[in-house]
């Protein structure tokens, strides 16, 4: 059943577009060479989708800029990379000269970076973007705008005002799409994209890949997805490659993968996800780390973190074997064995089997907010002399409570305020108006020296606590772990000893799993990994023994094996120490993962304001807002025959927040808007339908009963042009 | 006191929030009419500080006229009132009318651009200034665009030949060349190039003896700057370069640039419209205030080439103890160094269109 040693090919050739034999990237540097693709092989098929997975640094990126022999010097490219134009001549791409790889990059293959922030010169206009390109290539460049005010309009962008503005002016979403319009200018027949939506927040993410498989359709591309994210591409793609250690350990049609998968590595990834549906215990992390191109183990590189690796894998290397599917090929020993010894977690069924750890929350509220307000002003006027000056209005009345031991996830995308709501909650962020209560104290008055309370503003300020969402530049890069970690203690419990003080700091290094503690204290930031930082910048907050920890996005900026790992571990330090949470996240499954654990409640935040409320569990289960209903449907699932129904917004950029929309904020992109929700503003309320579940309040029409105005009024959807932004 | 300056110039760069196109104009105009006033008022707060000065300064202008005019013997037979109309004529101000009215009346005849009478010179402070005005904006002006100019194509080759031999050995250069004080170069000018070549003309402006604005006089004059704008111009290379160099460097790391080159652009069109734009955008604001201090610079620079220019009489007024020519020279490039920093501040959003806007707000 082996096929050629380390190759992976198929018989048909004519409906292959590019062909890859034995491709290999290098570096030479100091220790060594290293080698950041190995040797790999792979066909890509004429107008399929296929999406790249793998974890950072396992050569993903690599794979993409080879294939348009686009490696960023002093790295290296060799083999065959082979390119079956539509009429039948081929390229060969690593051999041509400086003038043909101009003509052939953009015009048959084209390509949409990562950072989509940083991918147009920030003193061009958009418009410039485009003519440049097309005069490079000499095409017509009246005709190619018409071409690009056509693509702008199907990335949902209104064309005149995309290309009259500067880039700086765009959201990062709208820059994302532009790029990708950018990208199809010249009619490319593959289009490559290297994580494009990794720095966007879930909904536009979403949003982009619908439209990418509708630009899909309609200019017979095919499409090269590359991702760390398996769930995103699952839905999008015909076919997945999972890419481990810069070598492909599996290929297979994307139903075949999420089914039968049968690499160790790839059942390992479908486990490490958190989704909507998983049962929460059944999700775990990926032990280990993925290896250093210079030390890549012997044998097969995955063996030192998977469960059924034998003496065979570690001395001799897997070929590839099919599967029973013809096109479905795995680099395992053990592939037969990985499918009865690993089973996949989103197989097993939900229903009945949440069981939420009951929290042992207080009655009294550890925060509560009152009527809070934080609004920005645009501080532009001169001397209040001329006009109105703007407002953002970032937060808006809101009122909540937060208990002991309990779990708040706010959920929304960005620019919906979030982040500010957090801050002003732990008390980082003064309010516009409205209160913020510490155990009944307004914190705010007692920092000005206006409350009679006897309780001092730094006691306040030492219970709430806050985990950044960059870990890296929230540690300060010039001093040890121990002396980051120190410095707080020194500061509030002056009089505890260095022993004292040192050893409660390793005991709770050791706690989140940095041993060994001591040799962990010495490091410097930069020694340390990712998810390593944001274990110091825990330790850190606990060491205070907050109250309260506001985990802003904490585990957003991590790879997707490690999230679970952490929220596993905040959690268990919350029975440790009794904390509780406020924990902000764009991605809905986070935040059911993270609050569904202990029975907190997941809030959705919409311009400002709180659209809908309720336990975890019966928020994710039984949405009422539509916006909660977007969200839900924006967290990727992983299954393959996902339905195919339509973007549910009317809109794909959230408003501005300077003017909000006047009703309820939500109507210009809500599916469901009529009329009514033009003029009138839903209020919170706990919801209509019986479920005795009060906790579960909401803010939409939807809710309330037919005799409401809102049911007689009329629908708001075909009104404005869906296709066209504000 | 240009830090002063600069601060409060820079402090407009922070504070912005996303607004919408159709505002911007709107609080541009605000932003405007602000930076002006702000120029205003500090233009009003040096001329202020200039009164205080002539009248505070201990053996200062006042008690220093006074002897000039009593004479030696201090026993002169100039009566009281004749005294204090010379001090009024020489420097605007009566000692015998109390503060306020004194301070009313410097501030409003500077500001009607009478700046006293010189002693030395015995002419108006204005005249001399306005007469030396063109000749130092000239040599100075030539000096400066020449030297950013070549600065920035310097500093650009040696990004792009990064690590190369050229670059290495123009960046030992650049640091040899900055750490030179400019008039030691043009002592070595002036010795090589005047008196034992005889090439140039050790000073002066032009041949006195020419009429103005005929061919050879305006070859005269282009002779007499020579030595002055390339002793400038040769020591000012350098330091520019580095700069340029590493904003360079940075642009040629740029994600947009990569982007570029598969989009398939002329090289030539990436560098001069990728690298090099964005590369200078940093370098502007450090131009305008070197335009500003062009004055200030220009004092060692026309005493050595004897160049009668405004440092020159600056110079001249410092070794005199000539205060009101001093202090018209001060105010004069106080203005200078306001006024251009102004219309830096006004213009950086003609060429950086990221400074209008603060753009959307990614984060929430």
């Amino acid at each position: 059943m082996a096929v050629t040693e380390s190759s992976y090919s198929t018989g048909s050739s004519e409906d292959v577009i590019i062909e890859t034999h034995d491709v290999s990237v290098y570096f030479e540097m100091d220790r060594g060479t290293s080698k950041v693709l190995d040797d790999v092989s792979l066909d890509i098929y004429r107008e399929e989708i296929l999406g790249i997975v793998g974890e950072s640094g396992s050569g993903k990126s690599m794979f993409a800029s080879a294939l348009l022999d686009a490696v960023v010097a002093p790295g290296k490219t060799s083999g065959d990379i082979l390119y079956h134009d539509a009429d039948g001549s081929t390229i060969d791409v690593l051999s041509l000269n400086q003038e043909e790889l101009r003509a052939f990059r953009w015009e048959k293959v084209s390509m949409v970076f990562q950072g989509a922030m940083d991918s147009f010169n920030p003193t061009l206009r958009i418009k410039g973007h485009f003519i440049e390109t097309l005069k490079a290539h000499d095409f017509d460049v009246d005709e190619g705008l018409e071409r690009a005010t056509d693509l702008l309009a199907q990335v949902y962008l209104d064309p005149d005002r995309v290309l009259s503005s500067y880039p700086h002016e765009l959201s990062g979403g709208m820059k994302q799409r532009v790029l990708i319009a950018l990208s199809l200018l010249l009619d490319p027949d593959v289009l490559v994209m290297d994580e494009p939506t990794a720095a966007l927040d879930l909904l536009m993410q979403r949003s982009i890949l619908r439209l990418l498989e509708n630009l899909q359709q309609r200019y017979d591309l095919t499409v090269l997805f590359i991702t760390h994210d398996l769930p995103l591409v699952a839905e999008l793609s015909d076919r997945v490659a999972v890419l481990y250690a810069f070598q492909f350990v599996e290929v297979g049609p994307v139903s075949e993968l999420l089914e039968r998968s049968s690499h160790p590595y790839t059942r390992a990834l479908l486990n490490a996800v958190p989704t909507l549906q998983t049962p929460l215990s059944d999700m775990e992390p990926i032990e280990g780390s993925s290896p250093d191109p210079i030390n890549v183990p012997t044998g097969c590189s995955y063996h030192p973190r998977c469960p059924l690796a034998d003496e065979r894998c570690i001395g001799e290397e897997p070929p590839f074997y099919a599967t029973e599917h013809d096109d479905h090929q795995t680099k395992c020993f053990h592939w037969e064995d990985a499918i009865s010894e690993i089973p996949l977690a989103h197989h097993k069924s939900t229903t009945g089997s949440s069981q939420i750890v009951e929290g042992k929350q207080s009655e009294e509220p550890v925060l509560t907010l009152d009527n809070l307000c934080v609004h920005f002003e645009n501080n532009n006027s001169f001397l209040g002399l001329f006009g109105e000056s703007q407002t953002v209005f970032a937060v808006d009345e809101i009122d909540l409570d937060l208990y002991e031991n309990d779990i708040l996830a706010i959920v929304g995308e960005s620019g919906c305020g979030k982040t500010t709501l957090g801050k002003a909650s732990i008390a980082l962020q003064r309010p516009t108006s409205g209160e913020v209560q510490y155990r009944g104290d307004d914190i705010w008055a007692v920092k000005d020296g206006r409350s009679e309370s006897d309780r001092s503003y730094s006691a306040i300020r030492r219970a709430l606590q806050i985990i950044h969402q960059d870990p890296g530049s929230s540690l300060n890069p010039n001093q040890k772990i121990l002396r980051t970690l120190e410095s707080p203690i020194k500061h509030w419990k002056s009089d505890m000893s260095q022993t004292d003080r040192r050893s409660q700091i390793y005991g709770l290094l050791e706690y989140v799993g940095l041993t060994p503690a001591e040799e962990y204290a010495q490091r410097y930031p930069h020694q340390l990994s990712g998810g390593e930082k944001q274990r110091v910048a825990l330790t850190r907050a606990l060491l205070m023994n907050p109250e309260v920890i506001l985990a802003d996005e904490a585990v957003s900026a991590l790879d997707v094996s490690l999230r679970v790992e952490m929220m596993d571990m905040m959690i268990s330090l919350q029975n440790m120490f009794d904390t509780s949470y406020i924990f902000i996240s764009h991605d809905l499954a986070n935040a059911r993962y993270f609050a569904g654990s202990v029975g907190g409640r997941i809030a959705v935040m919409y311009l400002g304001e709180i659209v809908e409320i309720g336990p975890a569990e019966e928020v994710i289960q039984n949405p009422k807002h539509p916006y909660t209903k977007v969200l839900k449907w924006s967290t990727a699932e992983l299954d393959s025959d996902a339905s195919q129904e339509e973007l549910p917004l009317r809109n794909i950029d959230i408003p501005d927040p300077v003017n909000p929309p006047s009703g309820c904020r939500f109507h210009t992109r809500c599916p469901e808007a009529r009329t009514e929700c033009r003029v009138n503003s839903p209020k919170l309320e706990a919801t209509d339908d019986g479920d005795g579940i009060e906790a579960h309040q909401v803010a939409c029409f939807l809710d309330k009963p037919r005799d409401h105005p809102y049911w007689s009024s009329d629908q708001l959807v075909s009104e404005d042009n869906p296709t066209l932004v504000e | 006191m240009w830090g002063f300056l600069t601060t409060i110039t820079s402090l407009e760069f922070k504070g912005g929030k996303a607004f919408k196109p159709e505002e911007e104009h709107y609080l541009c105009m605000h932003w405007t009419v602000k930076r002006i006033f702000q120029a205003v008022f500090t233009v009003y707060v040096v001329v202020t500080l200039s009164f205080a000065l002539i009248r505070l300064m201990p053996g200062g202008p006042m008690d220093y006229l006074r002897a000039t005019l009593l004479g030696p013997d201090q026993t002169g037979t100039v009566d009281r009132e004749r005294l204090n109309r010379q001090i009024e004529l020489y420097m605007n101000i009566n000692p015998d009318q109390p503060l306020w009215e004194q301070y009313v009346q410097y501030m409003s005849s500077v500001f009607t651009g009478d700046f006293g009478q010189s002693i030395w010179f015995n002419r108006p402070v204005a005249e001399i200034l306005l007469e030396a005005l063109p000749w130092t904006v000239f040599v100075m002006g030539i000096a400066l665009l020449l030297t950013f100019a070549i600065n920035i194509a310097l500093g650009a080759i040696m990004a792009y030949k990064e690590g190369s031999r050229f670059d290495i050995s123009m960046t030992f250069l650049s640091i040899i060349s900055t750490s030179i004080p400019f008039y030691v170069g043009a002592i070595l000018f002036l010795l090589f190039f005047s008196f034992t070549w005889e090439l140039f003309p050790p000073g002066s402006r032009v041949n006195a003896r020419l009429d103005p604005w005929t061919f050879e006089w305006i070859m005269s004059v282009l002779h007499h700057a020579t030595l002055p704008i390339l002793s400038s111009v040769l020591i000012g290379l350098g330091s520019g370069a580095l700069i340029m160099r590493g904003n360079s460097i940075q642009v040629l790391g740029k994600d947009y640039l990569r982007v570029g080159r598969l989009r398939g652009l002329p090289e030539g069109r990436l560098a001069l419209r990728y690298v090099g734009r964005n590369a200078v955008l940093p370098m502007y604001t450090s131009l305008m205030i070197a335009i500003g201090n062009v004055f200030g610079g220009a004092v060692v620079l026309e005493e050595i080439f004897t160049y009668p220019g405004v440092g020159y009489y600056l110079f001249v007024a410092v070794e005199a103890r000539d205060y009101m020519l001093l202090m018209g020279a001060f105010i004069l490039i106080t203005v200078a160094v306001v006024v251009c920093l102004v219309v830096a501040d006004l213009t950086y959003g003609l060429i950086d269109p990221r400074a209008k806007g603060g753009g959307y707000d990614e984060h929430a």
